[in-house]
């Protein structure tokens, strides 16, 4: 849209605003000072008359930009819902009146709060002017079919739910067969769908068929993706099996490679695995039980007696230290295969530290003590063969207290699951009939600059970024991750953990087919560009992007994604050339609004504090205290930013030769429990200020004049108290010498 | 594909909590028009009552702010608070439901200014902070609720101040005398997100609450622990402001017990931890001390577990405690027997915290009216409607989010259906 | 052989509810219930894994099961409701069936003894004469210096007439059907013994 520019700004003078700011002064600022073209004012902006007044200049007066100057940008969104891009709000109500420190009557105080009001609308006036309509990024060839990694349980549920709800699919299976580990299953637990105590019959082959039977699902076995270039909307997947490379283009991406068990190699000594052939894992139990008959492997003798350790090399340090959370149910029905098979001569025991059977089953545990089987916690101390076949276990008995010794036939082991999200079993290189060298080094083979692999978080490595609130965020756009691959967990769990993956995968191809941002700026329409001749090949914003959505030329030039792009703007805060922009948020725009606030004299004992706060939580949480009734000082201005990761040290040199005395950053909390939405965003400002000495050192400033704090959404009373300290300490120092410069 | 994309058909998702309000934007960002009804005032539900979340031990209210901007930026998604649904007809694809919207007494015109609740002279027990203060008869709940407008409790509209209060709203936004009334819509996919609410206590004889001032319960300490509380988030003994440095956390308090719960509520185990560090890090010499039968902190939970089992001011005593008693100084006493030593105690506490597991509203008062609807013995929601997050079974916020995404699917599934 | 279960499906068939042992998951809600508890030496819910795990002389010599008093705490709080106090009951009857009961433990001597004697002899509690055999079943002069230690309780009942101080009141009406039920009753045991 290049249409001019006409600006419209829309006072509200409700809510105590026009008497407690003198709203003539306002309207002459916007008017003379701002070439506003189009001023007005209402007693109250948000009802049906205010909203009609601005809609009436939109359609009938060529107003196409809009200043509302009322409340917190956060409030009244649904009456300010205008269908157009170039919209502002200044907050005249919360962030002057409410929070601002000014006893009525104190005439000084009242001055104060008058000059952040026209300081505000100043700062609103320049910003939209600054702001431009975002061109939305669409492409003509894009695909919104989705792409699931995976033929097992998850992978096929992903396939049918994407398929059921009208889209395409294609399955890429590594095997030669669907159904992955489930195929192994002979029986299946409850887990949280009832009735709670009874096994079901394994269902893959049902669910086989339907996908099978679905011709909006394609699928590929003995297949793996070979490499994954482009973006969101138009993947660009290469698909190995055999000789000929398969390249299709596919709008997103679900991970569903299911999990490896631990290797019973690896388990500590004490559970016997090697000592005998009567010791066994729960996965070759299941494949012995599906076989029909439950006996001895080493000489085929019925085995009737059955201990089944849990948490084999699992809740350990030194093996897999998280619980796999489906093992206590898990080894509960194989003890139920062995007592339907054995009747009243079947001996079981489940030797646990906790039993873990959450919610509804717990009646699954009823269950299986119902049917005799033996719990017993403790610990397994000793393992070995018995000379007439099986094993004796020395288990150290923690209720009875004491070590006791088991004779039984075979011991399961109950070991872990292990994400596959990154791995490729080298097994499959016979499968799709090419060489283990052949094998991609992941299981996507992202062509992205930041490597082939998702990013991994914590130390058992998920590959999520927000596994709370937003469980299937990942780090890579378009591209979500699926049942045991992402945490390790049950059936059901898979089943539902599945269906969510395959909405956010369609969601995000919905997204990307309108131009539009995901979680969290979902909807925004704007998305980098960067001045090409500025480049100084720093890579810094190709390295810092949370999202890896920044790719490099041979000559280290940035290549865009804009449809990897969560907007975050995080690359603009880490160009040092301040050539990265987006239509409607910039190092400039952030620039002349700084410049844009007026800095009293010297001699006026003013000071002025800059304040850039995340508009995630910092800004929440200041909203929150205005509410309160929560106060600081009128001496400061708060410029809020998309997220802390775009703040760019030139802002700060901008506002120290200004005039400002201090600067104060409020971003979200960083490090292992992080809670900026982008991930990186605060740390990465942080680490870029460690650079800001250079500045002040330049202008011979103290470097305590700027300062970084965590703010987190609930810190509204703690807040006023902070600030003050901040406000306190720079009061100390002399005035910034550059005022009136 | 376009056909999809455009499908007109609205979902309806009835409970605003954390469910709830991921189903409908997690739809709506799809495509899908969703209609979100909650019976409070406000959106959030339990999680909006907590002080933090395990294990990051952050504020619910950081992802609940994102949810909201996703909410307001979203003209799909059409709300109604105070709102329940009161009788669902037809069938999947097809359903004629009607919907009762409770007077709120505050139009939507309601800035959220404040000067009502500065009129107001009368007081009433908190809702928000399960009566352990009072609050004005019109506020809102907490300074982070949404929508901000503010509500008036039924009994004192009815009264001669309501009036006078209604004069002091600068917009005019206060009616006291406003109507329940009920609509009815038409939709295609219904998702049942109602959540759960704490097991009543005072059923649990043996550990006195309701008799002991010094005994509560887990949902009432996280009031107390959080800012907004009745405490201003300071952890103190109810019968005298003393502050609590000696704790108790006694698990399954209702849960995994047949007299009371039969089922495992899951996330009380973790909770407790959590607790645990609020009284931890409040006063450092404090001493909390977790009773316990199995401690289930699930998959990667467990690194939690081991975080909080490395703090050496955390005891744990295997043993589900047999009963409560009172000493002299007003004490709780907690007896039982450590059934790891064999061992008898009778250990007395600042405060003891019960554990009370979850209770699904559609137990009780909160069926869903629809005849179709199918529930487990405990009242869990298992077919007949999609069912999302608590109302489906006891778990926690990450769990319920990955259930009510795969209900957003269900639910597309059938909107996006063409007749 | 240790956690050997043929005790455990012994006891599940065989003593009275013996089967609920199955279900308990070693809270220890039994325990700390129990107002007698500081006199056993293990708690029901240790009674019932050491079952499990297969102790049998430990279990059926010991002198827990004959401490409880029925007052039925533990199964008004047993999260698996378990009918505690009636699996008590029926170890120490399977436990006397099986002969491991030391004959000197108290309890038993009178359950066993004075009791039942004193109840098939006549079809009522003849409260006096139960009284006597109690006090000097271990001699006369322990039994008069029993008497002489109660004989303040002995009075303060009587006077508020909580004891019938004659000695041999005859037989109920019906004492014939009496015997007879009695006799079916062990018919219908060694029917049951047989069929486990």
């Amino acid at each position: 849209m290049s249409a001019v520019k006409k600006i419209g700004c829309y006072f509200c003078t409700g809510c105590g605003i026009g008497d407690a700011l003198d709203m003539k002064a306002l309207k002459a600022i916007a008017t003379k000072e701002q070439k506003i073209p189009v001023v007005k004012e209402h007693a109250f902006l948000c009802g049906p008359e205010g909203v009609a007044m601005i809609r009436n200049d939109l359609e009938n007066d060529g107003v196409n930009a809009v200043i509302v100057a009322a409340c917190s940008h956060r409030e009244k969104t649904a009456e300010f819902r205008f269908d157009i891009e170039l919209f502002d709000r200044v907050d005249l109500r919360d962030k002057c009146l409410w929070m601002l420190d000014v006893k009525e009557g104190d005439e000084t105080a009242e001055e104060d709060r008058q000059m952040a009001a026209e300081d505000y609308l100043r700062v609103g006036c320049v910003k939209i002017k600054k702001m431009n309509v975002p061109d939305p990024f669409l492409h003509s060839d894009g695909s919104r079919d989705v792409l699931v990694v995976g033929g097992g349980l998850a992978g096929l549920t992903a396939a049918r739910d994407i398929a059921l709800a009208g889209y395409q699919a294609v399955v890429v299976e590594k095997a030669e067969t669907l159904g992955g580990k489930m195929n192994n299953m002979l029986k299946v637990t409850p887990d949280n769908r009832p009735p709670y105590r009874d096994l079901t019959d394994n269902f893959i082959g049902d669910l086989i068929s339907q996908v099978e039977g679905d011709n909006r699902i394609k699928i590929f076995k003995n297949t793996v993706v070979a490499k994954t270039a482009g973006q969101p909307g138009r993947f660009d997947v290469t698909l190995k099996s055999g000789g000929t490379p398969l390249d299709i283009r596919v709008g997103s991406i679900v991970v569903a490679t299911g999990f490896d068990l631990y290797d019973p190699a690896k388990l500590p000594g004490n559970l016997g695995y090697g000592a005998s052939p009567d010791v066994v894992t729960s996965a070759e139990f299941e494949k012995m039980a599906k076989a029909g008959q439950i006996v001895r492997k080493s000489d085929g003798k019925p085995a009737k007696r059955v201990a089944f350790a849990l948490c084999a090399g699992q809740r350990d340090k030194a093996h897999l230290d998280y619980c796999s959370g489906a093992c206590c149910i898990y080894s509960m029905k194989q003890a139920l295969y062995v007592i339907e098979q054995y009747k009243q001569e079947a001996s079981t025991f489940l030797i646990y530290q906790e039993i873990r059977t959450p919610g509804q089953m717990e009646d699954f545990y009823r269950r299986a003590q119902d049917e005799g089987a033996v719990f017993i916690k403790g610990d397994v101390a000793k393992v070995t063969a018995s000379s007439g076949g099986g094993v004796a276990v020395e288990v150290k008995d923690h209720l009875l207290r004491g070590t006791e010794s088991l004779d039984v036939d075979l011991l399961v082991l109950a070991t872990g699951m292990v994400t596959t999200v990154d791995t490729i079993d080298p097994n499959v290189a016979s499968q799709i009939g090419a060489a283990r060298d052949e094998l991609p080094g992941s299981v996507l083979n992202l062509q992205y600059r930041q490597g082939p692999s998702l990013p991994r978080l914590g130390e058992a490595g998920f590959p999520d970024s927000h596994f709370i609130c937003f469980p299937y965020e990942t780090r890579r756009t378009g591209i979500y991750v699926a049942g045991p691959a992402r945490r390790p967990m049950g059936i059901a769990a898979t089943m539902t953990d599945a269906s969510g993956a395959a909405l956010k995968a369609i969601q995000a191809v919905e997204a990307v087919a309108g131009g539009a941002a995901v979680h969290p700026r979902s909807g925004d329409l704007s998305f980098p560009s960067y001045r090409a001749e500025g480049c100084t090949q720093c890579k810094r914003c190709t390295e810092e992007c949370p999202f890896g959505a920044i790719n490099e030329d041979d000559k280290g030039n940035p290549l865009f994604n804009p449809a990897r792009c969560r907007r975050c703007s995080t690359c603009m805060g880490a160009c040092p050339q301040k050539i990265i922009s987006f239509a409607n948020y910039s190092v400039d725009m952030i620039s002349s609004m700084i410049k844009e606030i007026e800095i009293p004299e010297e001699d006026e004992e003013k000071p002025r504090i800059l304040m850039f706060a995340c508009t995630n939580d910092a800004i929440p949480a200041m909203d929150m205290m205005g509410r309160n009734r929560g106060k600081i000082s009128p001496y400061i201005r708060i410029i809020p930013l998309r997220c802390m990761g775009s703040l760019s040290l030139v802002w700060i040199a901008d506002a120290m030769s200004k005039g400002f005395d201090g600067v104060l950053l409020m971003g979200c909390r960083h490090g292992d429990d992080y809670q900026c939405h982008n991930v990186r965003g605060s740390a990465l400002a942080e680490v870029r200020l460690s650079k800001v000495s250079e500045t002040l050192d330049r202008l011979k400033l103290e470097s305590v004049r700027v300062k970084m704090m965590e703010v987190n959404i609930m810190d509204a009373d703690t807040l006023p108290k902070a600030i003050d300290a901040f406000v306190e300490q720079i009061a100390k120092l002399k005035p910034n010498p550059y005022k009136g410069f | 594909m376009a056909d999809v994309h455009a499908a007109g058909h609205t979902i309806l998702v009835v409970g605003g909590g954390i469910s709830g309000l991921t189903t409908a934007v997690e739809a709506a960002e799809t495509g899908y028009n969703v209609l979100l009804v909650e019976r409070d005032p406000h959106f959030g539900g339990r999680v909006a009552q907590h002080n933090q979340y395990f294990p990051k031990l952050c504020s619910p209210t950081c992802g609940l702010e994102i949810n909201y901007q996703r909410i307001k930026n979203n003209p799909r998604i059409r709300y109604m608070t105070l709102a329940e649904v009161v009788d669902i007809q037809g069938a999947e694809g097809d359903y004629t439901v009607r919907i009762r919207k409770h007077p709120r007494h505050v139009t939507e015109a309601c800035t959220g200014c404040g000067e009502c609740s500065k009129a107001c002279t009368v007081e009433v027990p908190d809702p928000y902070n399960f009566g352990m203060n009072t609050v004005k008869a019109i506020r809102n709940n907490h300074a982070m609720a949404f929508p901000v407008w503010f509500h008036m409790d039924p009994e004192y509209a009815k009264s001669e101040e309501a009036q006078k209060v209604a004069k002091v709203c600068p917009v005019g936004a206060i009616q006291p005398e406003m109507q329940a009334e009920d609509v009815t819509e038409k939709v295609s996919a219904v998702v049942w997100a109602t959540g759960w609410k704490p097991y009543d206590a005072e059923k649990i004889r043996p550990y006195g609450f309701g008799q002991y001032a010094n005994v509560t319960t887990n949902m009432r300490f996280e009031r107390m622990a959080n800012v907004y509380g009745p405490t201003g988030g300071k952890i103190v003994r109810p019968s005298d402001g003393k502050e609590a440095r000696n704790v108790a956390m006694i698990q399954c308090a209702g849960s995994r017990d047949h007299n009371y719960l039969p089922f495992c509520s899951r996330i009380c185990c973790l909770a407790s931890m959590k607790q645990a560090s609020y009284v931890r890090n409040q006063y450092p010499d404090s001493k909390v001390t977790i009773f316990y039968i199995d401690l289930r902190a699930m998959d990667r939970y467990e690194a939690f577990l081991q975080k909080t089992r490395a703090d050496q001011g955390i005891s744990w005593i295997k043993s589900k405690p047999a009963r409560i008693e009172e000493d002299a100084q007003g004490n709780p006493v907690v007896i039982g027997e450590n059934t790891l030593t064999g061992e008898r105690y009778a250990m007395p506490f600042d405060l003891v915290v019960l554990a009370t597991g979850m209770e699904p509203n559609s137990a009780q008062a909160g069926k869903v009216p629809y005849q179709g609807a199918a529930y487990d013995d405990y009242g869990f929601v298992t077919g007949g409607v999609l069912s999302a997050g608590c109302a489906a079974y006891p778990t926690d916020v990450a769990s319920s989010v990955q259930s009510a995404t795969a209900m957003a699917m269900k639910a597309i599934q059938v909107a996006g259906r063409r007749g | 052989m240790a956690y050997d279960l043929s005790f455990a499906k012994e006891v599940y068939k065989k003593s009275e509810m013996g089967h609920w042992i199955k279900m308990c998951m070693q809270c220890g809600v039994c325990a700390g219930s129990c107002p007698l508890r500081a006199h056993w030496q293990h708690s029901p819910r240790q009674l019932f894994q050491m079952v499990r795990a297969g102790k049998k002389d430990e279990v059926l010599k010991s002198s827990d099961m004959w401490m409880c008093t029925s007052c039925y705490n533990c199964i008004a709080r047993c999260p698996r409701n378990l009918p505690i106090t009636h699996i008590i009951h029926g170890l120490a009857r399977y436990a006397e069936t099986q002969g491991k009961v030391d004959p000197t433990q108290p309890t038993r001597r009178f359950a066993v003894e004075v009791f039942w004697e004193n109840i098939v002899s006549t079809g009522r509690v003849g409260e006096a004469m139960l009284t006597m055999r109690l006090y000097f079943q271990d001699g006369i002069g322990a039994g008069i210096q029993r008497g002489l230690e109660m004989k303040d309780s002995a009075l303060g009942m009587l006077k508020t007439r909580r004891l019938n101080p004659i000695p041999f009141r005859g037989k109920i009406k019906g004492y014939d059907g009496f015997k007879k039920m009695l006799a079916k009753a062990a018919e219908l045991e060694v029917k049951l013994e047989n069929k486990a």
